[in-house]
């Protein structure tokens, strides 16, 4: 009550500053008049009695200001002052304040933009009902795949036989075209199990959600449709629900909206590298059948409350090695993992967003060294104002608070602006971000966000100006105010300060640039990386036809052959060829066990296993994947099935050491019926997978053998291939107007895709240790300029007596270069320390690579050398005779 | 030092004021003419201690102002003890009280 009161009276003296004052003089007139009426009663004349009366007041102006103060005119009046003092102070030091405010503008801008990607991707809460409990369950195969999908037979072993888990369901991706109404196109569509959205703890918003019937084996095809595919597709047509949707043929009915900006994509082993616009029901078959035992399943399951992934990988190993037992060949050697939803969505980012976050936060203490540095400065020159002010009763925590004031203001005008930068930064990031980083687009300037930066910009405030408040206030008061020039009053111990700002400012900048260093080499080390093909000029693309439509293999097969002549004749075409799965497409390919005739079966869990890819003849040629031995598919070998297989390099060496693999039959278990095929040709290794992992053995079928209802073209082209795509378009709708094309991009594009982010994390972090060079730069040559203006009498005595310029050159270089080397070495030790974090995020370089440390080292002398220089040169044009008459 | 002495004063003072307004609402003057009376005329508060000590008591919410027409006929500021104010009294008067008794035991234990 009384609190609020008092905050009250002030806000409202604050407020009503002249209302406060005119109350109080109206009361004081009353009470003179009425102290005046009295003494008249008493026999005074009226002069006598008004004087008497005023008299009795005292000071009237001093009480007044007393009763002002008392009424809440203290505190604010006093703040206010300050800040209009400091703002007075800002204005009339134009330059300072302009570096000083863009240099922190720069640092706290920085920090939102990178702080508001870490809240986003690491803090906030996955949107899903209680979220931290949701998990993802996986395989680790023998070989030592990690996150490898399950087989439905495993995922209804895990349902029916583990108790820790609440709910569990699986789910697959699939592209399949849609037709009818509108455009053809092909849709990302996810199959789960019925109990996927409970699960997750999300409802549609229209409709219902899928029920157990739904997945019974021969149910209706079902569709639960994304918001935003039902925006875009049907307008938002709210009577979208019962109606059926035509997708590779097969009518599905719609049951389902899911409401706006819900999102289940699981980047790891989707089979469409891409979030799904459809949901269907996956069945899962109570008995062993066909296909039961094919690992393509991912799986999500919520903890019961209160257990740890500890305690549910345990009950996870036990049913799985139960498994094992129950059908050991193909369970044999699997093992199970359980990751963290966080985890699966972040994974290696996690790292790299804290290091950059790092990164931006020493960039933002440079800032704030500097600023510290320019504080000093303005507190040098401003010794002798503070000097008299003192002297004339002003209190040390008076001036400290005055000077505070200052750093807080022009934090919050550095903070306000660095909003603004961080507000289009942020864009900025999600523009160059990597596709497939989780949800950036919901990255912005929230609360928290901005609480952070309202946090940061105080903090700073206080690191860059309590330390110059308390070095100014600490002065020799006779000694300033004697002596002439006040700046050579300075105390040593200033001058210690502002060097040691500088050397951590060093220290800081060198180990920024060594780990962008680091992460520039490695990223050049994987743009070296021999991927086993030449992506430049070519144009790729998926083509998937409708079961539906062509109900036998041979149908499809012949339409992609078709297709591909009338590509072929294009000009600019030199080459078409295609393959089912590409190279580094940031999807799952397909891999499986096979036996080579002759050899004796071998035991369970040892059976050797090999990536499969079916391509036609034209792919090696177009992709310029050399042929090592033995001969390319024939055309015939392309027209009809004649049992023949082209092996890779990594398969010839493993699997046939010391023997010719060409003409020898192997049987690749990819059908129902596999049939044993003969080795015609060895082509060179290509990395599927990821450009740093080694490349796996692969065999590649002919397009008869192994028939998909899907293929991707790559096209090489004698220019830009993205030239050329509506003449391909044309082409293929000559053939089939209905037929759509999906993920048309440059063999190029997709290569870049891959580094995207080792891309992203390099181009911040080299932008912020550029930044922070700058700003050390910048300090440096602060530090050095002022103390030339300090030390302009001496150097012109010295060259009085008969310095030479060179001498004054070298003193000057050797003042700045002794800071640097001193930061230098504290900031290799720095380095060496921090940069192992960065090691996991390294490719062929350690993270104490020495050539690039000699690099930086050098880089951060040269321009250390330049900021001294400037000043250095100026000392050496000082007119002795001007410098020594100066004082 | 000079600091000390008022902040003495001040404590007195605050319940000089309260112990004046116990009796009916007043404006300044009349608080000081009150307290002569009560007095005995034996304490004066000059008004340059009074009106920073009123309206600092006035913000802790022991008294209540308002301008209104006084007796004769002129507008003055009046101020009143409010229940806060009341229960402030009687736990200085108390406080006061113990320090007499206090102080006087000390005088006799000579």
């Amino acid at each position: 009550m009384s609190r609020f009161n008092i905050l009250f009276a002030r806000l409202n003296a604050l407020v009503g500053r002249e209302s406060v004052i005119h109350d109080i003089d109206e009361e004081f007139r009353v009470h003179v008049e009425m102290e005046t009426a009295a003494n008249l009663e008493r026999g005074m004349s009226p002069t006598e009695a008004r004087q008497t009366a005023l008299r009795s007041f005292g000071n009237l102006g001093s009480v007044r200001d007393a009763a002002y103060e008392v009424r809440g005119g203290g505190m604010m009046e006093t703040f206010l002052q300050d800040v209009r003092y400091a703002a007075r102070g800002l204005v009339k030091q134009k330059t300072f304040t302009i570096v000083a405010v863009i240099t922190l503008a720069l640092g706290i801008g920085a920090n939102t933009a990178i702080f508001s990607v870490v809240n986003e991707l690491l803090l906030r809460p996955l949107p899903y009902l209680d979220a931290q409990r949701l998990v993802m369950l996986w395989e680790v195969t023998p070989e030592g795949r990690h996150q490898n999908t399950t087989s439905r037979a495993n995922f209804r072993g895990w349902r029916e036989q583990t108790t820790s888990f609440e709910s569990m369901a699986a789910f697959t991706d699939q592209r399949l075209n849609l037709t009818g109404a509108g455009e053809a196109e092909e849709i990302s569509v996810q199959f789960g199990t019925p109990s996927l959205f409970h699960v997750l703890g999300v409802q549609p918003i229209l409709g219902r959600d899928m029920r157990e019937v739904d997945g019974a084996k021969d149910a209706p095809p079902i569709a639960i449709l994304s918001n935003s595919f039902w925006q875009r597709r049907f307008g938002g047509d709210p009577q979208i629900v019962g109606k059926p949707i035509l997708l590779n043929g097969v009518p599905f009915t719609v049951v389902g909206v899911m409401p706006a900006g819900f999102q289940w994509h699981i980047k790891q082993r989707s089979g469409t590298g891409r979030p799904a616009e459809i949901w269907s029901a996956l069945d899962i078959p109570t008995e062993e059948g066909p296909g039961s035992r094919g690992r393509f399943l991912s799986v999500v399951a919520r903890l019961k409350p209160g257990l740890s992934v500890q305690q549910a990988q345990a009950d996870m190993n036990t049913t799985m090695a139960r498994l094992e037992q129950d059908a050991p060949r193909f369970n044999k050697g699997y093992v199970t993992e359980i990751i963290p939803l966080r985890d699966q969505f972040v994974g290696n980012v996690r790292l790299a967003l804290w290091i950059i976050l790092g990164a931006v936060g020493f960039v933002l203490l440079i800032a704030c060294a500097n600023v510290a540095n320019l504080m000093l400065s303005r507190a040098a020159a401003r010794e002798k104002e503070i000097a008299v002010r003192t002297a004339l009763g002003a209190g040390r925590l008076r001036i400290v608070r005055q000077l505070l004031t200052e750093s807080f203001l022009l934090a919050t005008i550095g903070g306000l602006l660095g909003l603004a930068i961080a507000a289009w930064g942020i864009q900025a990031l999600v523009a160059i971000s990597p596709r497939d980083l989780v949800n950036l687009q919901r990255v912005g300037l929230n609360l928290t966000v901005l609480g952070w930066t309202m946090g940061i910009s105080f903090i700073t405030a206080v690191i860059f100006g309590l330390a110059p408040a308390l070095e100014a206030t600490r002065l020799n008061l006779t000694g300033a105010l004697k002596e002439g020039k006040g700046a050579e009053g300075q105390s040593p111990r200033s001058g210690r300060l502002r060097s040691g700002l500088v050397i951590i400012e060093v220290a800081l900048a060198l180990v920024l640039l060594a780990s962008a260093g680091l992460l520039l080499k490695s990223f050049s080390q994987l743009q070296k990386i021999n991927s086993g093909f030449n992506p430049d000029n070519i144009l790729t693309m998926v083509v998937r036809v409708p079961d539906a439509k062509y109900k036998e293999d041979r149908q499809f097969v012949s339409f992609f052959r078709q297709a591909s002549e009338l590509i072929r004749t294009l000009p600019g075409v030199t080459s078409v060829g295609m393959i089912n799965y590409l190279p580094l497409y940031g999807g799952l390919g397909s891999g499986t066990g096979f036996t080579v005739e002759g050899r004796p079966e071998p035991a369970p869990g040892t059976e050797p296993s090999t990536n499969v890819r079916v391509s036609d003849a034209g792919y090696f040629t177009a992709m310029q994947i050399p042929l090592l031995r033995g001969r390319n598919f024939t055309d015939q070998e392309m027209n009809e099935v004649k049992s023949v297989i082209i092996i890779n390099d990594a398969m010839a060496r493993k699997h046939f050491a010391g023997e010719d693999p060409i003409g020898k039959r192997i049987t690749v278990e990819m059908s129902d019926k596999p049939v044993p095929t003969e080795i015609i040709g060895i082509v060179g290794d290509v990395r599927y997978d990821s450009l740093v992992d080694p490349p796996e053995p692969t065999v590649y079928f002919p397009q008869p053998d192994l028939t998909y209802a899907f293929m991707t073209f790559v096209i090489r082209t004698t220019g830009d291939p993205l030239e050329i795509v509506p003449a391909v378009r044309r082409e293929v709708r000559a053939l089939d107007p209905e037929q759509p094309l999906s993920d048309v991009r440059s063999m190029n594009e997709v290569m870049a895709d891959t580094v995207a982010r080792a891309r992203f994390n390099t181009l911040l972090l080299a932008l912020f240790a550029g930044l922070a060079t700058l700003l050390s730069a910048v300090g440096i040559f602060g530090v050095m300029n002022y103390s030339l203006a300090l030390r302009s009498r001496e150097i012109g005595l010295r060259m009085a007596l008969g310095a030479q310029n060179r001498q004054v050159m070298a003193m000057m270089l050797k003042q700045g270069l002794l800071l640097t080397v001193i930061g230098t070495a504290i900031g290799i030790a720095g380095a060496l320390a921090l940069t192992r974090l960065l090691s996991t995020l390294l490719f062929g370089v350690s993270a104490a690579d020495p050539t690039i440390f000699v690099g930086i080292v050098l880089l951060l002398m040269v321009v250390s050398l330049i900021a001294c220089y400037l000043p250095a040169r100026r000392a050496t044009r000082i007119d002795p005779m001007i410098a020594l008459r100066s004082e | 030092m000079a600091k000390n002495k008022a902040d003495l004063l001040q404590g007195t003072l605050d319940m000089l004021i309260l112990k004046a307004l116990s009796l009916g609402p007043l404006h300044g003057y009349g608080i000081i003419q009150r307290i002569g009376q009560m007095s005995g005329e034996m304490l004066t508060v000059e008004q340059g201690s009074l009106y920073p000590a009123l309206y600092r008591i006035e913000q802790k919410g022991w008294v209540s102002s308002k301008w209104d027409v006084h007796d004769t006929g002129r507008r003055a500021k009046f101020y009143a003890l409010t229940r806060i104010g009341r229960r402030q009294l009687e736990a200085e008067e108390a406080s006061w009280d113990r320090l007499v008794l206090a102080v006087t035991k000390m005088r006799q234990a000579t």
